[in-house]
Formats: C-alpha cells, sequence, structure tokens
C-alpha cells in the first residue's frame, strides 16, 4: 500500500514534466504523419514534407527526453497571480462576440459586445459601471477607428 | 566619412520631417507609457499597434514601432523603482538597487539616473548601429544560403539555450513555431501543408493575431479577473530631489559604459538580448565594486549599469535585423515581419536599396532618445499618477482594440478566432512552464529556415557537410555546438548537484 502511494505522489509532483512531454510528443507525431502526406523528396533535393518531418521527429524526441528525465518540480508557484476561471471565460465570450457581431453587425455593436464581457470579468466592476464603459468605448473606437484613422469597418450594418 | 555624413544627412531629412517627428514622439510617448505599465509588455503593444501600421509608410511605421520599443526601455524602470514590479522583463534588475533607493527616499535620484542610463546606453547603440551596419551588410553579401541558415539556427539556439532556464522547453517551442510558420501553400511545390482544407490558411497563419494571442492574452487574462493593484509610494518628486549627489554621478560614469558594452554585445548577438545583458551587467558591476555587500541596498550603480545596457542592447538588436534580415529578438522579428509586409525583402540589400529607410531610422533613433530624456524628467509625476488607474477599467477595452485591430489586418473574422486559439494555446504554454517568445522567432524564421536549408543543399548536391566547409558557416556551427556543450554540462552539474543534496528546491527542464 505504502509503495503505491509514493509512485502516485511522485507521479503526481513529476506531472508538469510529464505532461508536457507527453504532449509535445504527441504534437510531433501529429506533424510527422502529417508531413508524410507531402512529397518527401530526398536531401538533394527537399519536398514540402522534408522539413516538417524533420521538425515532427525532433519534438518526438525532445517530448521523450521531458519524460524520461521528468523531476519534481518543487520551486512551487510563481508570483503571478494565476488567471481565474471566470476570468479566462469573459475573455474568451468577449473576442467570440467580436467574431460573430462585427461583420454581421457593425463595430459599434461588436465593441459595445466586447467590452462589456470582458468588463464582466472583474467581480468589482458593477453592471451599470460595464453598460457606461461599453458604450463609451463604442463609441470612442468609432471615433479613433473609423472616423481618425479611416478604417473600412461599418459602424452599424444590420 | 564623407559617405557616412551624406547618409546622415538623408537620415535627418526623413526623421526631422514633420510626420517623422510626430511618429517618433507618438512612438516613444507610448513606449513610455506602456513600459511604465506593468502587465502589458513591449512584445504585446507592439503586436497590437502592427495593423495600424500597416497603413502607414514603411518609414514612419518602424520609426514609431522603434520608438516604443526602446521607449518601453526607459519606462522599464519607473515600475521597477516605486512599485517594486518590473514593467518590462529587462527591468527586473532594476527593481533590486532600485526600490531599496525608493524606500530610502531617492527615488528622483533613481529615476533621474535611469533617465540619464537609459540615454547613454541607447547612443551607444545607436553609433555602433552607424558604423557597423553597413560594412556588416557589406560582408554579407557574400554569404550563401548555409551562412544565413547558420545564422538564424545560431540565434534559435542562443535564444533557446542561453536566454532560458527550461532549454528544452524553449527548444520544443521553436520547433513548434517552425512548423506554424511552415502552415500555408509552398512557395516551391504548390502544396498546402498544414491547411487541413481550409482556404483561409493557404496564406499561412497571420502574424498579428499568433503574436497578440501568445502574447498579450496570457498576459491581460493573468490580471484580469483579479483587482488587486498594489500601492504606489506615491511622494511628490521635484526636480531638485532628483538630482544625485557629484560622488554618484562620478560612479555611475564607467558603470554606464560598461553597461553599454555589455548591452550591445548581447544585443547584437541574434538570439540574446536585453534580458540576459542586464543580469550580466548587474553582476559584472557587483564583482568590480570595492564593496559590493552595497548592491541590493540601494547602490546607484546597480541602477545605472542595467539601465544602460538595456537601452544599447534594444538598440544593437537592430544590426542584425538590418543589416542581415536575421531578428535579434521577437520584436525584431515583429519588425522584419513589417518591413516584408510593405515589400521590403530583409536582407542585406535594405540598407543599400532603401536607404531613406534604415537612415532615417538612425536618426530617429537619435532625435527619440533625446526626446526621451527631455520628456521623462518632468513626466514623472505623470507616470506615477497613472499607476493608479484602475486595471480592471482599461483592460475590457484593449481587448476590443485587440479584436478591432487584428480583424483589420486582413478583414477576416478567421484571424480573430485565430487569435483565441492562439490565447488559449499561450496560455497552456505558460501553465507548462513553456518559453513563448522562441515561438514567434521559430514562427517568423521558418520559412526562411527552410528555404536556405533546401537551397544549400541542392547547390552542394545533398551534402550536409557543406554547413560546416564553409569557413564562415563552419565557424558559426562551431559557436553552436560549444553553447550546447555548455549547457549541457551545467545540466549535468546541477542534475548531479541535486541527486546530491535532495533537499534543493528542483527546475526541471
Amino acid at each position: 500500500m505504502y509503495r503505491e502511494e509514493k509512485v502516485k505522489k511522485l507521479l503526481r509532483a513529476k506531472m508538469g514534466d510529464l505532461v508536457a512531454g507527453l504532449l509535445t510528443m504527441a504534437i510531433g507525431g501529429f506533424i510527422l504523419v502529417e508531413s508524410e502526406n507531402y512529397d518527401l523528396g530526398t536531401l538533394k533535393n527537399m519536398g514540402p514534407g522534408y522539413f516538417p518531418m524533420l521538425l515532427g521527429i525532433a519534438m518526438v524526441a525532445m517530448g521523450l527526453w521531458l519524460v524520461v528525465t521528468a523531476q519534481a518540480d518543487t520551486t512551487g508557484t510563481s508570483s503571478d497571480p494565476g488567471p481565474s476561471l471566470r476570468g479566462i471565460a469573459c475573455l474568451a465570450a468577449a473576442i467570440l462576440a467580436f467574431a460573430l457581431l462585427i461583420e454581421a453587425a457593425g463595430m459599434i455593436p461588436a465593441v459595445g459586445a466586447t467590452v462589456f464581457l470582458a468588463s464582466r470579468a472583474n467581480k468589482g466592476m458593477s453592471l451599470r459601471g460595464a453598460m457606461v464603459l461599453s458604450i463609451g468605448a463604442a463609441l470612442a473606437s468609432w471615433l479613433i477607428f473609423r472616423v481618425g484613422l479611416g478604417l473600412q469597418i461599418e459602424a452599424v450594418s444590420l | 566619412m564623407m559617405e557616412l555624413f551624406n547618409n546622415l544627412a538623408l537620415g535627418l531629412s526623413v526623421a526631422a520631417s514633420l510626420k517623422g517627428l510626430m511618429y517618433c514622439m507618438l512612438g516613444v510617448t507610448l513606449g513610455t507609457f506602456v513600459g511604465v505599465l506593468p502587465g502589458i509588455g513591449t512584445m504585446a503593444t507592439l503586436a497590437i499597434l502592427l495593423p495600424i501600421t500597416f497603413h502607414l509608410e514603411p518609414n514612419f511605421a518602424l520609426i514609431m514601432l522603434a520608438g516604443i520599443y526602446y521607449g518601453a526601455a526607459y519606462g522599464g524602470g519607473v515600475a521597477s523603482i516605486l512599485l517594486n514590479l518590473p514593467g518590462t522583463a529587462t527591468s527586473v534588475v532594476t527593481t533590486f538597487d532600485g526600490y531599496p533607493l525608493a524606500k530610502n527616499g531617492r527615488a528622483g535620484v533613481a529615476l533621474f539616473t535611469t533617465a540619464v542610463a537609459s540615454c547613454f546606453g541607447s547612443m551607444f547603440g545607436v553609433i555602433l548601429l552607424a558604423l557597423f551596419a553597413v560594412p556588416l551588410a557589406r560582408v554579407a553579401l557574400q554569404f550563401g544560403p548555409q551562412e544565413y541558415f547558420a545564422l538564424m539556427l545560431l540565434g534559435l539556439m542562443a535564444a533557446s539555450l542561453i536566454g532560458s532556464s527550461k532549454p528544452i522547453r524553449a527548444l520544443v517551442a521553436t520547433a513548434f513555431g517552425l512548423t506554424l510558420g511552415l502552415v500555408g501553400i509552398d512557395l516551391n511545390s504548390g502544396t498546402a501543408r498544414f491547411g487541413f482544407g481550409l482556404p483561409v490558411l493557404f496564406d499561412g497563419l497571420p502574424l498579428v493575431a499568433l503574436a497578440i494571442g501568445l502574447f498579450g492574452l496570457p498576459e491581460i487574462i493573468a490580471y484580469a479577473g483579479h483587482s488587486v493593484r498594489p500601492q504606489a509610494t506615491a511622494r511628490e518628486i521635484t526636480f531638485r530631489s532628483m538630482l544625485p549627489t557629484g560622488d554618484e554621478m562620478r560612479r555611475s560614469t564607467f558603470p554606464m559604459l560598461r553597461g553599454s558594452l555589455v548591452g550591445s554585445f548581447f544585443g547584437a548577438l541574434p538570439g540574446t538580448g536585453g534580458v540576459i545583458a542586464t543580469f550580466m551587467s548587474y553582476a559584472l558591476e557587483k564583482r568590480l565594486h570595492k564593496n559590493p555587500a552595497s548592491f541590493g541596498k540601494g547602490a546607484i550603480e546597480g541602477v545605472a549599469a542595467p539601465e544602460a545596457s538595456n537601452n544599447a542592447a534594444v538598440q544593437s538588436a537592430f544590426i542584425p535585423t538590418l543589416s542581415l534580415g536575421i531578428p535579434g529578438d521577437p520584436v525584431m522579428a515583429i519588425m522584419l515581419g513589417i518591413m516584408m509586409v510593405h515589400g521590403i525583402l530583409p536582407g542585406p540589400n535594405v540598407i543599400s536599396g532603401s536607404p531613406d529607410l534604415f537612415w532615417g531610422l538612425v536618426v530617429s533613433f537619435v532625435i527619440g532618445n533625446l526626446l526621451l530624456l527631455i520628456l521623462n524628467l518632468p513626466l514623472i509625476g505623470l507616470w506615477v499618477r497613472l499607476l493608479s488607474i484602475p486595471y480592471h477599467l482599461l483592460f475590457p477595452v484593449i481587448v476590443a482594440f485587440i479584436c478591432i485591430g487584428v480583424y483589420s489586418v486582413n478583414f477576416q473574422i478567421a484571424d480573430v478566432l485565430i487569435l483565441l486559439a492562439f490565447g488559449f494555446i499561450g496560455w497552456g504554454m505558460k501553465r507548462l512552464r513553456f518559453d513563448i517568445a522562441p515561438l514567434l522567432l521559430g514562427f517568423v524564421l521558418g520559412p526562411l529556415m527552410e528555404e536556405n536549408f533546401r537551397r544549400a543543399l541542392v547547390i552542394s548536391g545533398g551534402r550536409l557537410e557543406t554547413f560546416v566547409e564553409r569557413p564562415i558557416s563552419g565557424s558559426i556551427m562551431a559557436v553552436i555546438t560549444m553553447i550546447f556543450a555548455w549547457v549541457f554540462v551545467t545540466y549535468m552539474r546541477r542534475l548531479v548537484r541535486e541527486r546530491v543534496s535532495d533537499s534543493a528546491p528542483k527546475q526541471g527542464i
């Protein structure tokens, strides 16, 4: 029992290196496989698949090295405040909103939505504050980009 | 000599024009602002402003972007001194002695020294640039694809091996970046690589979306959900209080000089840059000082040297970029990206082919640095006040501006989605302790490296030995091998030491 626990604990501590290594090997392997679909050619006359193949091999090799030499990372967490899940979700939503709205509805709705959603990331931001900020930012961006810089994006297109 | 004079005159006509001055001013002010603000780094800002510069003439675009780059090198020290929070990665070292100086009520002196040292370092770098870029470019004309490949390899290796605490991971990031750079239609064969049938990827991945996604978004997210704002020790900083004592001024001169030398060296070497330069110059000053124990408690030398070195590094990073077309660091990679977008193929012919671009830039550096010196001193109070704007108001607007910027490059929604995707990739990489900068370097260099590698092998008939046979590329390869060996030995030694003392914290690779 005790031995099992020890192994589990060790694995978890090495998790960082292990995941990094396995992920690298996976991506490298994918690159390798994909590059086989292109004409490889020879060293003298390299085809489109040759260089990617080399890169894929390199990544697999390095990934393997990471896995094999995985060390328990005990340096602890960095002083950076980690991102909150709420922050990530709001940011992703904000950018998605922009992508969906910019051509369908125009710059002003898109910017308004983006700013509103992004500002929700912070719990300290009131709903009214968010609305004010979004409207202000939407107008400001219209002024700066459309009027000021002459960017060819529709302000409102419905 | 006469030639140099003529060139400088040409540069002056570009840089001192109304537009030139305007964009220079805009760039350096924006740069200082960005450097002062902890959180948004130079990389993120440049990436964000990239799309706007597409609509400008290349001369002015580069003048402005360069201004942001070295402007940030000035501003970074401010937050380091006042908040103990580095504004840029190259200002970390400034916190060591800058913050103690501030705590002792001598923030003004530290800030003044930062400004002067930065100007000194920059001027030093610019002089080197003006003197050496042209001869270097001439030498480079004899370069064949072997030399270019070797140099690019050196840059990538140096960036991963020297500039990183986790070299293997950095190498992985480089390899991944190189592959990403190959996405799109291969010009040689017409095959669409890694496109998965998506026509939007035929032209390759958009640099802007990738750069901002990788660098800008993770930085923004890291501070997003939190309302933590460190308190500034905002004190009234009068001009009188900023002047250092005569003794301090004397003690700063040689550190500034040495810092500039160290900075120029690492700046010009492709792959290494300001971060290493600042640490090295701090270590050098400490070792040379009569009283090393005074470092860390407010030694003026500990502020003057790193600040000079990071500015010198920033300016001399332009040397390989402009004369060889090989980016010294990821920021330079972005500059190259801009040049390519405007149809200027980077390489030794840039200087001779577009002398107004090159010399305009050089003269704008001089003007910009002088502007910074004059502007920064009175503006310090403003920066202090600026550091107290709540972040949660600023960042949503920044996100929107980023989206606009990314979209405006190709007017493709897909680019915005790619931005988001790379935001996640960048975040994931940070979580797994991968360096991101090598990825960008690899991305920009990918197609170039493949092209040169291919050509070298075609010319030599498939013989890999060609890289070592030619004298220049051979010596570069030797340097790369030496770096590898040194890193390997250091790693092995560390492994042994950690085995012996099992209680020490371990870093992983």
